[in-house]
């Protein structure tokens, strides 16, 4: 299974911008996300009534099937831990303040956290699978593994995106996680993965793995490895998240010879950043700069584990 | 490959186990009621938090009821499974409520106190709640919860399926789960398609639809893990299928695309004919848009020939994401009874539609081949095949 096509809405400069890893600025206070314009994917009436994830996850779906000239794909699968959050706040408050009175459906029909692949499915007229998984912090993970039993059931092209909003009350998040000095981040990361090779270059995606609730997470990235039979040697780079303290001496005991990278410097905490992680590997294996081998070490809740592994081909 | 099913758990308000609500099915009890709180007919789980959390043992834990319920109805399907390092098991959940009805609580407090305690409370997350069923269960590992709204259940459901005829598990179990939440109480007034009695699914004077909450799972194996468990096999998960109407956010299309295309698709996957179809459990939620969608759709698939139908929405209400799963284990009850659901209320066939529903409660009829519905928002339509093995 490859990945065709990427494209991301993110704290760093990465929509449209092919070799954006080269530029990759930490998030600092003043930072805020980088929208793109809106108006070439979005029709303005639609724009309109979106909501902020909406509108990222559609514009990051279009410009992947553009980039391969694909009209369809054969399912569209979304990975997001809170879905529409902005809605689902908006009509919180709405019934708050309505006291009896009437309230207006608009927020809560966008509410459903299938609101982003059912706006993707009907703007592109799509009838096929169509699902979204609200798996915590492997919820991207999860999408990716749905994706990859279509492809085995014959699926050509998968739209797949990891997607969460900015919601201020999960500016609190980094308190629960026990993590007070990494900034709270949002965006939309969308792929299409495909069953065959479409360019000269293409990432292939080895391994998908998803652990949630175990007391272990430190065997699972030796099993993977054995399992694709490559070697800890052969990683070049491991993009990681985590919530533990030492986790960078951990990671390099256990990878000697790769580069180590705390990805949520760059797009900050989210729940289903390990999309824009993903997106990250795929640009530092376009470039050619000698990285042919990236692990997507997603450690960002300490009982759960994501592990995404991909190869230059 | 066969999917076999070899458990099934269900709470609604018909019922705190699959023998209860089966017997009010067949004795044709509804459970909606008229709640004095909400001013409105809903289909309550008669036990409030604290009594679930004494039964699931689990006091004092600030569980979601998304939790509490889907303990329940999980503990009935997993049974006297156990976890074994041979059998690779995993658990599929599905909600649209989540934690949210905690956060509701917390948010309006924080409201009206704006206690700062109460932001970390308020991340009201689907999967969190999926994580606190499976760490009752034992199982850890392999967790997802799928959330499209009204078709969530069924999308569990397929999910865990696909994932043993794919190899990447041996057992798993799959279901969905909502409890009732202003939020969703508040939304579907603002839509305006509430019944103030109870819901007459494909009538033609039919109302609006009655909410209701219930948690239904059941457990799917593959033939090297039923070696293993030595579980009895209820019947066999036969035929699945998600398609989009890719329509409207809301509405169905009024010819039926979506529920079209996943019944076609459905009984494809099964290898059946039209004709094999014995009893279908519509979605049926007793909304003027939903029945004559899901009814043309009927006739799409099925031309002259509609097989027996019914919707048990005038049961249980519609139980948002928990109602493909709770009706997934109707369908498997239906097989194991040879029985056929009555549709409650019906009176009239709807203009332009010759065929009406089921009205009797049959048993010991010949029933091989059952059909299960459902469809969200998003036009995300949904269609489940289950036979005797």
């Amino acid at each position: 299974m490859y990945i065709s096509a990427a494209s991301s809405i993110s704290f760093q400069n990465s929509f449209r911008n092919k070799g954006f890893s080269d530029q990759l600025l930490e998030m600092g206070d003043e930072q805020t996300i980088i929208y793109p314009d809106y108006s070439p994917f979005i029709p303005a009436m639609d724009r309109r009534r979106m909501s902020e994830g909406t509108k990222m996850s559609v514009a990051c779906a279009i410009d992947c099937l553009s980039q391969i000239n694909l009209q369809q794909p054969d399912a569209v699968i979304v990975g997001t831990a809170l879905g529409s959050s902005n809605h689902t706040k908006k009509f919180l408050d709405k019934i708050a303040s309505a006291e009896g009175g009437l309230i207006s459906p608009t927020s809560f029909i966008q509410s459903t956290h299938n609101t982003f692949a059912g706006q993707i499915s009907l703007l592109l007229k799509n009838h096929g699978y169509n699902t979204t998984h609200t798996q915590n912090s492997l919820s991207f993970e999860q999408a990716l593994i749905d994706s990859t039993l279509c492809i085995g059931e014959g699926a050509k092209n998968v739209l797949v995106g990891g997607v969460d909003e900015n919601e201020p009350i999960l500016y609190h998040l980094p308190v629960r996680l026990k993590k007070s000095d990494i900034k709270v981040g949002y965006g939309a990361s969308f792929f299409v993965l495909s069953l065959d090779k479409k360019d000269d270059f293409s990432a292939k995606l080895l391994a998908v793995e998803s652990y949630s609730g175990v007391k272990n997470v430190n065997v699972f990235a030796d099993q993977v490895l054995q399992q694709n039979e490559i070697k800890s040697d052969e990683i070049d780079l491991v993009l990681y998240s985590s919530c533990e303290q030492n986790i960078e001496v951990e990671l390099s005991s256990f990878f000697p010879k790769s580069s180590l990278i705390d990805f949520q410097k760059y797009c900050g905490v989210y729940l289903s950043n390990s999309s824009f992680a993903l997106h990250l590997a795929f640009d530092f294996l376009q470039q050619e700069k000698g990285v042919k081998t990236v692990l997507v070490y997603n450690n960002l809740i300490s009982e759960n584990l994501g592990l995404l592994l991909l190869k230059r081909v | 490959m066969k999917i076999f099913v070899s458990g099934i758990g269900v709470i609604s308000a018909i019922g705190l186990n699959s023998k209860k609500n089966y017997e009010a099915l067949r004795s044709g009890d509804s459970g909606i009621k008229y709640s004095s709180k909400h001013h409105l007919m809903l289909g309550e789980v008669p036990l409030s938090n604290e009594e679930l959390e004494e039964m699931n043992g689990v006091k004092g834990r600030d569980f979601s009821r998304t939790t509490l319920l889907a303990l329940n109805a999980v503990k009935e399907a997993w049974g006297a499974n156990k976890i074994s390092s041979e059998i690779r098991t995993g658990f599929i959940s599905s909600t649209s409520v989540g934690g949210l009805d905690k956060m509701e609580e917390y948010y309006f407090q924080y409201l009206k106190e704006s206690n700062s305690d109460y932001h970390s409370k308020m991340i009201f997350d689907n999967g969190t709640t999926s994580e606190e069923i499976a760490n009752e269960l034992g199982i850890s590992g392999f967790v997802s919860t799928l959330s499209t709204a009204c078709s969530s259940g069924p999308n569990a459901i397929l999910y865990g399926a696909r994932l043993l005829e794919l190899n990447r598990l041996d057992r798993v179990v799959v279901g969905g789960c909502d409890p009732l939440a202003l939020f969703d109480l508040k939304g579907f007034s603002s839509l305006n398609i509430y019944d103030k009695n109870i819901c007459k699914p494909f009538d033609q004077s039919r109302k609006g639809l009655n909410i209701g909450e219930a948690a239904g799972y059941l457990v799917l194996e593959n033939e090297k893990s039923l070696v293993e468990t030595g579980n009895k096999v209820l019947c066999v998960l036969s035929g699945w299928n998600n398609s989009t109407d890719a329509y409207h956010q809301t509405a169905s299309s009024p010819n039926g695309k979506g529920a079209t295309l996943a019944m076609n698709r459905a009984l494809e996957k099964a290898m059946l004919d039209i004709s094999d179809i014995d009893y279908i459990n519509a979605h049926g939620t007793g909304t003027e848009n939903n029945d004559l969608s899901e009814a043309m759709a009927f006739k799409n698939v099925f031309g002259n020939d509609v097989p027996s139908f019914s919707s048990t929405k005038g049961y249980t209400g519609h139980t948002l994401a928990a109602a493909g799963a709770i009706e997934a284990v109707y369908c498997v009850l239906s097989l194991l009874h040879q029985a056929k659901f009555s549709n409650l209320n019906f009176t009239e066939k709807m203009k332009d539609i010759d065929f009406c529903p089921q009205l009797i409660h049959e048993e010991g009829v010949s029933v091989n081949h059952v059909l299960s519905n459902s469809f969200g928002f998003g036009g995300n339509c949904s269609s489940l095949i289950f036979s005797k093995n």
